[in-house]
């Protein structure tokens, strides 16, 4: 099932096109990275799902329920934290849960529970500080623990990394990472090494619309080649390679880069056995031989031009 | 001395009150270090020589965003 | 009902937090106190500073003298303090963005802006009467010549004229960006309240008004009922602008 679904949604600025005919489906329980450069529409788009931003047209929905523009119902099932999540600098941490949760609706007992656990999921666990002296990473994690508060079924994080340090930044990821199985969390980034730590969905927005989607593992299938790069102990070995006949096919393809060698077999039936093979016959020991996947880097820079 | 004999219950608590809001802002500068504009020292100079209008320029003014 | 509630608690919490609460209370206890003690030194002060061999002959101060500062200390630096101290209620929340999570966790906009314009309410009028009461205690105490009438509905219009202002500044912070903004725009409509009471035959029916004719009610020049016009209009024009706040914010782009 889809928790959540986004139909043809178009949004301009002024003459500037945010978003033209996207359309986007994060099923339940996945760990959905929504990526696309700065300023493609990231940012845009949640605040759409979320009913903060009226659509130009399209529609919305978010389990089964259509998102409306202004008081959305469908927010109570959505945790949201913000890129800066902006709190009351005058309260402390568990204050400021008390009142996200009176807003929501709970009960005094369920807040003050969900308030402790949360805190210490988030490691806030003994700050009594007001939120007015936090660091960035603690407003971040408190971000989380608000988001989290009412057991949303869906959590939305507009770039919960981009503004931390490598500390802060792995700690936020092992958080979202900890809640998977429980809550679907679909959190956008430009930082491709943040998606392919946690993430199993992948979607890149690029000119307003989505470029690729799928899961992680389905979209590396897909965009495999067959593709090994062998690394020599010397430069006139590795040519040595390169120029024995086996290889000299139109299907094969060598790159020679000092003693590494990049070679890409197009035809099917050919694979790294044969590399390895030739290798043997040609008694060479190489110092790296790897069969090379697809990054999600490559992918992207291939994905958006 | 006169003028105090004859109107202690106004000067009394108008002192009290000038007396709070001084120390209220004084503390509040110095516990803080981010003002929007100004220095430290000037927000105690002002804060201390001006009667009622001190404090509250730092409270509507000078004080930093966060908290 | 229960997010009004809510979200009042969270004024009170961040008035009390920030200053606000204190500077006010502060503020009209100081100005309560210095009502009288102006209105029986200035005679005193006028006498000591008048060059020798010149004597003039100074009425004795009355009660009257203590209400006239009253309502003059409280129509400027009161009402100034007041409108200084809100000017951000809103619209530094906007800017800031702090409401946005609130929002998301359902709690409905129209609620942010009368639950805000309460609270507000709420404070001016505990600011008022504490200078009011304050001023009473002493002038009852320094000035017992019962010479005063009206003095309660005297304050309710001035109350009232605030709470106008208020609506008005909360309106604003829909409408500009900054607080400066709002700060502006409601002083540009105290100006045009001004100009337009140059014209007598508005006169009756302009809040400012309710500001302006305390002491005419207080030495009875003249009979409440003549500010009930603009009582009704200060009213309407006070619901009409929360209204309208709540209809643009409700359509605000956050």
């Amino acid at each position: 099932m889809n928790i959540l679904e986004i139909r043809q949604l178009h949004m301009s600025f002024g003459s500037n096109k945010v978003l033209n005919g996207l359309d986007m489906a994060v099923p339940e329980h996945s760990i959905f990275g929504f990526v696309g450069k700065n300023g493609a529409g990231k940012t845009t788009t949640m605040k759409i799902v979320l009913g903060l931003l009226k659509a130009a047209s399209g529609s919305v929905t978010v389990c089964g329920e259509k998102v409306v523009y202004g008081d959305t119902k469908t927010n109570r099932h959505i945790g949201f934290l913000p890129d800066v999540p902006e709190f009351y600098g005058y309260m402390r941490p568990k204050e400021y849960l008390k009142l996200c949760g009176e807003i929501t609706g709970l009960s005094a007992q369920a807040i003050r529970n969900r308030s402790e656990e949360l805190l210490a999921l988030v490691g806030l666990k003994d700050v009594n500080r007001r939120i007015g002296g936090f660091s960035r990473g603690m407003k971040q994690r408190l971000g989380i623990a608000q988001a989290l508060l009412n057991e949303p079924r869906l959590l939305i994080c507009d770039e919960p990394t981009s503004a931390l340090d490598p500390i802060g930044r792995k700690q936020i990821l092992d958080i979202l990472a900890a809640i998977k199985g429980k809550t679907t969390v679909v959190f956008s980034t430009h930082i491709l090494s943040d998606v392919e730590r946690i993430c199993d969905h992948i979607a890149v927005l690029d000119q307003g619309r989505l470029v690729l989607s799928g899961t992680i593992s389905e979209i590396q299938k897909q965009y495999r080649r067959n593709s090994y790069s062998i690394r020599f102990a010397h430069p006139e070995q590795a040519a040595r390679f390169a120029a024995c006949e086996q290889l000299s096919s139109s299907a094969i393809k060598l790159e020679q880069e000092g003693n590494a060698l990049t070679i890409t077999i197009e035809e099917q039936a050919v694979d790294g056995q044969v590399l390895i093979d030739l290798l043997s016959q040609m008694q060479i020991t190489p110092e790296k031989f790897e069969a090379m996947e697809p990054t999600l880097e490559n992918l992207f820079t291939e994905v958006v031009q | 001395m006169e003028v105090l004999k004859e109107y202690w219950v106004f000067i009394v608590p108008l002192i009290i009150a000038e007396l709070a809001l001084m120390v209220a802002a004084l503390t509040h500068v110095l516990r803080h270090s981010n003002y929007r504009f100004g220095s430290r020292a000037l927000w105690i100079f002002i804060v201390v020589f001006f009667q009622i209008i001190g404090p509250l320029a730092y409270f509507i003014f000078g004080r930093g965003v966060d908290e | 009902m229960k997010h009004y509630l809510v979200f009042f608690k969270k004024e009170l919490l961040e008035y009390n937090r920030t200053y606000k609460l204190l500077i006010l209370l502060l503020v009209f206890l100081i100005l309560g106190i210095m009502n009288p003690l102006t209105a029986k030194l200035t005679p005193d002060l006028l006498a000591k500073f008048m060059p020798e061999g010149v004597s003039i002959t100074l009425p004795e101060p009355s009660s009257l003298d203590s209400w006239a500062q009253f309502y003059k200390n409280v129509t400027q630096m009161g009402l100034i303090v007041t409108i200084l101290v809100f000017s951000g209620v809103l619209s530094s929340e906007l800017s800031k963005g702090t409401l946005i999570i609130l929002l998301t966790k359902g709690l409905p906009r129209r609620v942010v802006i009368l639950a805000k314009y309460m609270s507000m309410l709420v404070l001016w009028s505990a600011s008022i009467l504490t200078s009011f009461l304050v001023t009473w205690a002493y002038t009852v105490y320094i000035f017992p010549d019962g010479k005063s009438a009206n003095l309660l509905f005297s304050m309710f219009c001035l109350w009232l004229y605030g709470a106008l202002l208020l609506a008005v500044l909360l309106l604003a912070a829909t409408l500009v960006k900054s607080s400066y903004g709002s700060l502006l725009i409601t002083g540009v409509v105290v100006v045009l309240l001004t100009i337009l009471n140059i014209a007598p035959a508005i006169q009756q029916y302009n809040p400012l008004s309710l500001a302006a004719k305390n002491m005419d009610l207080v030495m009875q020049n003249i009979e409440p009922s003549s500010l009930f016009p603009a009582i009704g209009v200060t009213v309407l024009a006070t619901v009409v602008l929360l209204f309208a706040a709540v209809v643009i914010f409700r359509k605000k782009q956050l």
